[in-house]
């Protein structure tokens, strides 16, 4: 078990590791596995989902208002938890209760962000596979779920007067920082024709 | 190792989790925006002294 292989403070040294890893997957084999991947997208381009999104406008425009409206649910969670953390917002609301509430919601958005997400990708494959900004989302949207899933998560499980006022702090502030730079940079990516 | 003793590690470990992986999305926040403003504000520039 992981666990007992690198003792009491395992959570925090895969944390770690995995910013090390990434850092140095950038700074190496970054554009060989780019190009490798190119086939993959063709392969979307050419699946139902891409024949549907090129071909009906219309498909595809529906498609991306449910995105934006996943979105717009996940910004929403993010700004009311991590605001009532921040002591920012909704004060007069017990912590607890706006965490427990808001995260069965951003479940269900990120569902509904991930599959319709996934329909637009296959729809515009050959043009995002050429975009950084693209590969930057991607990057942060899966920071942001390892985040919040393995981080953010347990961590607020525990009883919150038992955890520094500063590292909830900062917890929060991150978490939004997270997440506004998801929204930004898809915005972006619907920018660059 | 004791239960106490293991939840305090546990306890201990997430938070510091929380501490290493946070500061890291707070210095990427702010080192890849303000290479993207920084970028924005020269093509203003660009466009101000070419009088687009």
């Amino acid at each position: 078990m992981p666990t007992s292989i690198l003792g009491p403070y395992t959570r925090t040294i895969i944390a770690a590791a995995l910013v090390v890893v990434t850092i140095v997957f950038c700074l190496t084999i970054r554009i060989p596995v780019h190009t490798s991947i190119e086939p993959l997208f063709d392969w979307m381009t050419a699946s139902w989902f891409g024949y549907i999104g090129t071909t009906w406008g219309a498909a595809f425009a529906v498609v991306e208002a449910f995105h934006l409206v996943g979105l717009a649910f996940i910004g929403g969670t993010v700004v009311a938890s991590d605001g009532r953390l921040l002591g920012l917002i909704l004060t007069d609301q017990p912590p607890r209760a706006i965490i427990d509430k808001t995260y069965r919601i951003f479940n269900w958005a990120l569902i509904l962000t991930l599959s319709t997400g996934i329909f637009m990708a296959c729809g515009v494959a050959g043009k995002i596979y050429f975009l950084k900004v693209f590969w930057y989302k991607m990057l942060t949207l899966c920071a942001g779920m390892l985040f919040e899933y393995g981080i953010r998560r347990p961590l607020l499980e525990k009883e919150l007067e038992d955890i520094n006022p500063w590292v909830l702090k900062l917890t929060a502030v991150a978490s939004v920082m997270v997440w506004f730079t998801v929204a930004a940079l898809g915005r972006w990516i619907g920018y660059s024709g | 190792m004791n239960e106490e003793n293991k939840t305090e590690a546990k306890l201990d470990d997430i938070q510091i989790a929380a501490i290493v992986s946070s500061s890291v999305f707070v210095v990427w926040f702010v080192v890849y925006w303000f290479f993207q403003i920084q970028a924005v504000r020269e093509l203003f520039e660009f466009v101000r002294v070419n009088n687009f």
